[in-house]
């Protein structure tokens, strides 16, 4: 693999990832994490969508009038969303009622219009789909670390197995939104310290 | 108009086209299996209100398959006249739905066991503390007893109200009556323990869950409103 597309593949899963380092895609790693099955299947469909949205608009992206390039970007976007949502109805019932409105707003994810506005529109449609992808990547990957820790915590269970001890009573707070703003605040000092990443003011 | 106009104009309209053509070919192909999916959901609903065994020994739920075929052998939808509780027919030309929507008519499920009709449920719902919640109750054929609950919309607080939809929170009902002497009594969700607060008794009352007191007076209050509702029909039960 040539090194740049290697960086491209590589860069989003620690060194740039979406949530820890660029602090993106916050309100849905908040919503859906208080289990492992929703976090899950939350990372597929972002990834796919991402995946999917950066490579098309890679393909249009000489094509696209530059006074409409949002607009163009938020319809795929949103075709595409709107898609893994009634994928997820037919396919995955269970799962779709528990994510209720989060799958929709996938379309507001600032992750998908950020990588859309940041690297597709000026690159070959490889690189983007291999950027897309490792975005995804890098986010279901601290999405499922957040649901780790609440799911655990919060219940004794991962995917709904027990994991504790059944005497274990359950830490609520894990499972309400602040105990994921603490698992997330976690994460990224965990992971800004062994990158060693430093804020520019 | 310029080139440049003209161009945009057209991608736009390319893009509106494509983008609905996409959604609209996904929404004719998927509507089918969607529409399956939900009525299989809330046949699951009304077997879990009936207390049938839909899980397997790990708790996972039964294949769908399994779920639709237990409906189909133990459990019958009908629907009583809301006035005054007599069973009624959907003949040709009269919408069942449409008589429901109306509130003419009361819509019921009967659990039967070797044949013989045991019980009896009804959809429950209505405000909840964040938002609606929906669900069953299933009543001895007696009109007495409750038999079971479930919950399965809500949008209480995870954790906290959300317990209403854990088989923990659910089998306190169980056993529990909603009327003595052929009066209706008060179903209620007690702040804290039954026991604390009623040290006498109380076999209307359940325990509540901590922390979620208003989700428990939300409960009770649409609760104690259906029951009352179908109260013209389960009345009848405990007559000959």
């Amino acid at each position: 693999m040539p090194s740049k597309l290697k960086r491209v593949a590589v860069d989003p899963l620690s060194e740039n990832n979406p949530i820890t380092i660029q602090v993106l895609g916050i309100c849905s790693a908040l919503a859906v994490t208080v289990k492992m099955d929703t976090a899950v299947v939350m990372s597929i469909c972002l990834t796919a969508v991402l995946a999917l949205s950066n490579l098309t608009i890679s393909l249009l992206r000489r094509a696209i009038p530059t006074r409409i390039r949002m607009i163009v970007e938020v319809s795929i976007i949103a075709t595409l969303v709107i898609l893994a949502d009634q994928l997820l109805r037919a396919f995955a019932y269970d799962i779709s009622r528990q994510l209720t409105v989060f799958v929709g707003l996938i379309i507001t994810n600032c992750i998908v219009m950020g990588r859309a506005e940041a690297f597709a529109l000026q690159n070959p449609p490889l690189p983007s789909l291999v950027d897309g992808l490792a975005n995804g990547l890098g986010y279901s990957g601290v999405l499922l670390a957040v649901a780790t820790m609440r799911e655990v915590l919060g219940s004794g269970t991962w995917f709904g197995w027990r994991v504790l001890p059944e005497a274990y009573p359950g830490n609520g707070l894990m499972l309400l939104a602040p105990g994921a703003f603490l698992a997330l605040g976690l994460i990224i000092w965990a992971q800004r310290t062994l990158s060693g990443h430093v804020e520019n003011d | 108009m310029r080139s440049e106009d003209r161009r945009t104009l057209l991608f736009a309209a390319g893009v509106c086209v494509v983008c609905s053509l996409l959604l609209s070919t996904a929404a004719a192909t998927l509507r089918g299996r969607q529409e399956r999916m939900a009525e299989l959901a809330r046949r699951l609903n009304v077997l879990r209100a009936f207390g049938a065994e839909v899980d397997d020994d790990r708790g996972r739920r039964l294949p769908w398959e399994d779920i639709g075929a237990l409906f189909d052998a133990r459990v019958e939808d009908f629907f009583v006249d809301a006035a005054t509780g007599e069973p009624v027919e959907a003949a040709p030309g009269v919408d069942a739905a449409e008589r429901v929507e109306r509130g003419d008519w009361l819509p019921l499920y009967r659990w039967r066991e070797d044949g013989v009709v045991t019980r009896v449920a009804f959809p429950v719902g209505g405000p909840g503390l964040w938002g609606p919640v929906r669900g069953y109750l299933a009543i001895e054929n007696d009109g007495v007893t409750i038999a079971g609950i479930t919950f399965y919309e809500h949008q209480e607080t995870p954790g906290l109200g959300a317990e209403i939809e854990t088989e923990r929170f659910q089998e306190r009902f169980r056993g529990r009556t909603i009327r003595a002497d052929g009066a209706l009594q008060r179903v209620v969700i007690v702040k804290g323990a039954v026991r604390d607060r009623y040290p006498d008794g109380n076999p209307h009352a359940v325990d509540g869950i901590s922390g979620a007191t208003r989700t428990g007076e939300a409960v009770t209050e649409f609760l104690n409103e259906d029951i009352a509702r179908y109260d013209v029909f389960l009345r009848r039960l405990r007559e000959p």
